[in-house]
C-alpha cells in the first residue's frame, strides 16, 4: 500500500497547545485502540486510543458520537486517520485528546515511524505499545470522588504487569495536579502512580491511569502516608489507595488552580474532562423535593441549563448541597458553573438531550453572571409535529405546539394512590393536519387551564407551546403534562408565528384527524354524543368500555322477556341476582348460591330501541334503569302480564313509555357472541330531559356553529372528514319521520342538502360539547329545539 | 297533525311583521280585561289576546294560536296552558330563528 505520510510533529503541536482543531487537522496513525468498560450499562462504550504522528505517541479518547466507526470496523489499530474535530485537555496531569470527528484514511497500515511516547522518551516505547492491557475490575473507590468522570472503570488496570521503567517517567514529572506538563501515561495501576507522583524513590511504580483527577486529590491528602519502603510499594499502595476514597472529602484543600475558568460548550462536556466551566441559563428550576427511599431520606433539587450553543444539561444536587444552591439559582438567569460531577443521565428523570448530567457538590462553584448578553436563549424547544407524536413510543417526552381547539372544564380524578387531582383535556391542532388530546394535570388545570378556557369561551383560538409533555397511549396517542412540563400560551416563537399564519390561511377550515380517541373517559364524565357517533367513532371497540350520554326517544320496547327471575340471596353486600331456575315444585334454585327458595326476585332486562335525530340503536336496561323508564317495578309488571293476564294494562303502560324522551347514560362496549363482534349499549341511567337546559345547549351550539361560518364555504364536501357519515345522515334524517315536523322537512330536502355542503369543514374546528365531530346541521338543531317546546304541550294537555 | 294552517312563531317584536297572518305566541298572563286577556310576550311586549279562553283556568304561561289582527293583538282560536314556568329565553331565541335564517324550516 502507498506510504502514508503522517503529519510530523503534530502530536507535539497539539499537546503543547500550539495548534487547535480549527487550524490543524493532522493525519495520524492509531497505534492502539481499546474499549473502555464502563460500570453502568447505560453509558455508551468508550474507546481509548493512542495516536502517532510518526515520532510521538499520544493518548486519546474517542467521542461517543463516532463510536460507530470502531463498531463498524472502519477504525482499527493501525488505521491512519485525519482528525477533524478534537479538543485537548489535561486530565490528571496528562494530556488527552478527545476526538469528536475524524476521517479514516486507511483502515490498515503498517506502523509508521519510530515511535516514542510523547511526553518523556523514557523507557522502551515499543513495549509500551505492546503492553498487555486488561480491563480488570476497578476498585470501587474510583468512582467516588467528585471530579471523577462518571463510572468509567479504570481501563487497563493491570496489577501484574508493571514494567519498571515506566516509573521513571513519572518520577521526573512534576507534582502538582492538573497543570502538569504534558505527560504520557500508559494506563496502569494508579496506586503506583501515586507513589511516583510524590517522588519518593519508587521502584515498581507504574504510570498512572490518567483518567481520574481525583487521583491527585487522593495523593494530596495522603502524602504523608506514601512514604514507604520501595519494595513494598506496589502492594501496599493498593491498600492505601483503597482507603482514601471514603475519606476523600469534597473539600479538597489543595493547591487550587485559580486560573480563569475556561468556558466550554455543554455539548463538549465529557467525563474525562478535568476542570470545566459552563456558562448557561437556567431554563427550568425544579422544586426542593423531599424523598424517602429504602436508603433513607433526602432532599433533591435539580435545574436545567441551556447554553449559547444550544446544548442542554440537567444539574442535580442532593441534601446539603441542595439547600446550598436552591436559593442561589433563579430561573431564567445565567450562571457560571464549574467543579461539578459528570455522570450518565438517568433517562427516567432527565428528558434533555444529553447523555450526561451534572451533580453538584459543596465544592462546586455557581457564579451568577451579571452581563446577561442574551446570547443564551431563554428556552429551547424541539418541537415535533403532532403526526410525529403518533409514531412515538409511550412515555416519550416531547415538545409540541398547536392551536387549542377545545378544552374541557376541570374534573376531579382519583389517582392510583387515592389522592384526588384535577384534569382538563384539550385538543391541540397543528399543521400536520392532526390533532391530539392534551391533558393538563394538577396545578396546570387551574392556572393555564383556566386561562385557556377563558380564551376559548370568548371565541378565541389560543396557541399553546408545551415543553416536556409525556406521550401516553391512552385512547390512541395522547400527551399529558408532567411535573417538569412548561406551558406557554400564545408564545412569540417563530414556530408559533408560523402556526398562526397557517391557521389563518387554511387551518381554520381543515378538519384534523385526531390521533387520540375522542372518547375521553375522564372519570366516567358524561360526554354528550349522538347515536350515530357511537357507530361512527367506533365507541366501545377499545379495551375499555366507553361511557356516553345521549338524548333520545324510546321507539320500540321488546315486550317479551322484559325481566328474569333472580336470586334474592345476599352474596357479600350485594344480592346475588343470578338467574334462578324453576324447580318445578314451586321453588327456585340458584346455581351460584346453591340454594333453593320459595320466592324469587324479578329484575328487568329490558331491550328497547332508542332514536335521536341522527340514528337508532338497541339498548338494554337492567333493574334500576328499567324501573326509571317503565315507571313500574319489574315484579308488578310481571304479575300484571303473566299472573293477572292483564294485557290491556300492560299495553297501556308500554304505550306510555313509547316515544318518551330520556337522557340516557350508556355504557358502550364491544362484545363477542359466537365469533361475532357486536357493540352493545347498556343503559346505566335514564333521566328526564331538562328541556330548558337542553334548549340552551342547542342554542349555544348553533351560535358557535354560526360564528364559524365566517370563513368561506369550503367546497370540499367529500373532505376526509372523519364523520363523513354526517352527510348521509343529515339528509337521511330529513326523510325520516321525525316527530311532528316530518312533513315540513320533507319538503325542504333541497335546502338541507345545499346547506349541508358547508358543514364538514366548519364543524371540524369547533370544540363544542359534542366533541369536534358532531355531525349535525343547524337545521336539525332547530328541529330539535322545536321538538323540545311542543313536548311541553304534549305533556301538559 | 293538521298542517294546513301553519302558524308562525312570534314574540312581541315580531308580531307586527305578520299582521293578518296566523301566528302562535306564548305569553305570560298578566290579567284579563273585558273579554280579552292581557299578556306579556317573551320579549316584554304587552299584548292583547281576544277571543274566548277555554273553560279551564289559565296558567301563568299560555300559548295562543290565532290571527294577528293588529300589531299588538291577536284573535285567538286555540289556547293551550303551558304551566307556571317557562323558559322565555329559549322561546325568544326560537322566534328569532324561526323568522330569520331558518324561516323555510317552519313554513
Amino acid at each position: 500500500m502507498a506510504k502514508m505520510n503522517l503529519t510530523e510533529g503534530a502530536i507535539a503541536k497539539i499537546t503543547s497547545g500550539g495548534a487547535k482543531a480549527a487550524e490543524l487537522k493532522p493525519t495520524l496513525q492509531v497505534t492502539e485502540l481499546k474499549q473502555v468498560h464502563t460500570k453502568q450499562p447505560q453509558q455508551s462504550d468508550r474507546f481509548r486510543l493512542v495516536l502517532s504522528d510518526g515520532s510521538h505517541l499520544q493518548q486519546a479518547m474517542l467521542g461517543t458520537q463516532i463510536n460507530h466507526l470502531v463498531k463498524d470496523g472502519n477504525l482499527r489499530p493501525c488505521s491512519v486517520v485525519q482528525l477533524i474535530q478534537y479538543t485537548c485537555t489535561t486530565v490528571q496531569g496528562r494530556m488527552i485528546i478527545i476526538i469528536l470527528e475524524l476521517i479514516v484514511i486507511v483502515e490498515e497500515c503498517a506502523l509508521i515511524g519510530h515511535l516514542v511516547s510523547a511526553q518523556k522518551s523514557l523507557g522502551p516505547p515499543q513495549s509500551f505499545t505492546n503492553q498487555p492491557v486488561n480491563n480488570s475490575s476497578n476498585p470501587q473507590s474510583f468512582g467516588s470522588c467528585s471530579l471523577s468522570g462518571g463510572a468509567v472503570e479504570n481501563p487497563n488496570l493491570t496489577v501484574a504487569s508493571l514494567p519498571n521503567p515506566r516509573m521513571n517517567q513519572l518520577h521526573s514529572s512534576s507534582h502538582s495536579s492538573n497543570n502538569d506538563s504534558v505527560r504520557h501515561g500508559a494506563t496502569n495501576v494508579p496506586p503506583s502512580h501515586l507513589k511516583a507522583e510524590y517522588g519518593a524513590g519508587l521502584p515498581g511504580a507504574a504510570p498512572m491511569n490518567g483518567s481520574y483527577s481525583d487521583q491527585c486529590a487522593i495523593f494530596r491528602n495522603h502524602r504523608p502516608e506514601i512514604s514507604q519502603a520501595p519494595g513494598t510499594y506496589f502492594y501496599s499502595s493498593r491498600s492505601v489507595y483503597q482507603q482514601p476514597s471514603p475519606m476523600y472529602p469534597n473539600t479538597g484543600q489543595v493547591a487550587k488552580n485559580d486560573a480563569p475558568p475556561k468556558l466550554m460548550p455543554i455539548s463538549a462536556l465529557n467525563p474525562y474532562q478535568g476542570r470545566w466551566t459552563i456558562k448557561a441559563r437556567v431554563t427550568a428550576k425544579g422544586e426542593l423535593r423531599h424523598y424517602n427511599n429504602p436508603r433513607g431520606d433526602g432532599k433533591v433539587f435539580s435545574f436545567d441549563l441551556l447554553d449559547s450553543d444550544g446544548g442542554e444539561i440537567k444539574v442535580t444536587c442532593f441534601n446539603a448541597v441542595a439547600d446550598q444552591f436552591y436559593h442561589q439559582i433563579e430561573g431564567g438567569k445565567v450562571y457560571l458553573i464549574s467543579r461539578g460531577n459528570l455522570k450518565p443521565a438517568q433517562k427516567n428523570f432527565n428528558h434533555l438531550r444529553n447523555d450526561l448530567e451534572v451533580f453538584l457538590e459543596s465544592t462546586s462553584i455557581v457564579q451568577p453572571c451579571f452581563e446577561d448578553d442574551n446570547v443564551i436563549p431563554r428556552q429551547q424547544f424541539n418541537f415535533r409535529s403532532i403526526s410525529e407524536v403518533e409514531g412515538m413510543d409511550n412515555n416519550n417526552v416531547v415538545d409540541i405546539i398547536g392551536m387549542v381547539s377545545s378544552i374541557t372544564p376541570a374534573a376531579s380524578i382519583m389517582r392510583k394512590n387515592g389522592t384526588e387531582t384535577q384534569k382538563r383535556i384539550l385538543q391541540l391542532k397543528d399543521m400536520s393536519g392532526r390533532s391530539v388530546e392534551f391533558a393538563l394535570w394538577g396545578s396546570f388545570c387551574n392556572a393555564e387551564g383556566q386561562r385557556l378556557q377563558n380564551m376559548c369561551d370568548s371565541g378565541g383560538f389560543p396557541f399553546l407551546a408545551v415543553k416536556s409533555g409525556r406521550v401516553s397511549d391512552f385512547n390512541g396517542k395522547a400527551v399529558g403534562t408532567i411535573s417538569t412540563s412548561q406551558l406557554f400560551i400564545d408564545p412569540d416563537f417563530p414556530e408559533a408565528r408560523r402556526l398562526k399564519e397557517w391557521f389563518e390561511k387554511e387551518g381554520r377550515n381543515v378538519p384534523s384527524l385526531s390521533i387520540s380517541r375522542e372518547m375521553s373517559s375522564v372519570g366516567r364524565a358524561d360526554v354528550p354524543k349522538t347515536i350515530s357517533q357511537i357507530k361512527d367513532e367506533r365507541l366501545g371497540t377499545s379495551e375499555k368500555p366507553d361511557w356516553v350520554t345521549v338524548n333520545a326517544t324510546v321507539i320500540f320496547i321488546k315486550a317479551d322477556n322484559f325481566c328474569y327471575t333472580a336470586c334474592p340471596l345476599m352474596s357479600g353486600d350485594r344480592p346475588c341476582n343470578k338467574k334462578v331456575t324453576n324447580n318445578g315444585d314451586g321453588k327456585w334454585s340458584c346455581e351460584k348460591c346453591d340454594q333453593s327458595m320459595d320466592e324469587c326476585d324479578y329484575r328487568y332486562i329490558l331491550q328497547f330501541q332508542i332514536q335521536d335525530h341522527t340514528s337508532i340503536t338497541w339498548v338494554t336496561a337492567f333493574q334500576e334503569s328499567g324501573e326509571e323508564i317503565m315507571g313500574i317495578s319489574a315484579k308488578d309488571l310481571n304479575s300484571l302480564k303473566y299472573e293477572k293476564q292483564d294485557n290491556e294494562s300492560f299495553s297501556k303502560i308500554v304505550r306510555q313509555v313509547l316515544f318518551s324522551k330520556f337522557v340516557f347514560k350508556l355504557k358502550v362496549k364491544e362484545e363477542t357472541f359466537s365469533d361475532e363482534q357486536r357493540v352493545k349499549s347498556t343503559v346505566v341511567r335514564a333521566g328526564k330531559v331538562n328541556y330548558s337546559s337542553q334548549s340552551k345547549f342547542l342554542l349555544d351550539m348553533m351560535e358557535k356553529f354560526k360564528s364559524g361560518n365566517s370563513a368561506p364555504v369550503a367546497s370540499n364536501t367529500e373532505s376526509t372528514y372523519p364523520n363523513s357519515g354526517a352527510n348521509s345522515i343529515g339528509i337521511e334524517s330529513s326523510g325520516r319521520p321525525c316527530g311532528p315536523l316530518g312533513s315540513n322537512q320533507v319538503g325542504n330536502n333541497g335546502y338541507i342538502a345545499r346547506k349541508f355542503g358547508s358543514l364538514p369543514s366548519e364543524v371540524g374546528q369547533h370544540g363544542n360539547q359534542y366533541s369536534t365531530k358532531f355531525p349535525t346541521s343547524s337545521l336539525s338543531l332547530t328541529a330539535v329545539v322545536l321538538l323540545a317546546i311542543p313536548q311541553q304541550i304534549a305533556l301538559v294537555s | 297533525m293538521d298542517t294546513s294552517k301553519p302558524a308562525i312563531f312570534v314574540n312581541g317584536g315580531l308580531l307586527p311583521m305578520h299582521v293578518q297572518k296566523r301566528v302562535r305566541i306564548v305569553i305570560q298572563v298578566l290579567g284579563s280585561d273585558r273579554g280579552a286577556v292581557i299578556g306579556k310576550s317573551t320579549d316584554d311586549h304587552q299584548l292583547t289576546v281576544k277571543g274566548t279562553p277555554p273553560s279551564v283556568p289559565l296558567t301563568n304561561f299560555v300559548e295562543v294560536i290565532g290571527i294577528a289582527d293588529s300589531e299588538k293583538s291577536i284573535q285567538a282560536e286555540i289556547w293551550t296552558n303551558f304551566g307556571d314556568t317557562f323558559d322565555t329565553y329559549s322561546y325568544n331565541q326560537l322566534c328569532q330563528l324561526a323568522n330569520g335564517e331558518y324561516q323555510l324550516l317552519f313554513l
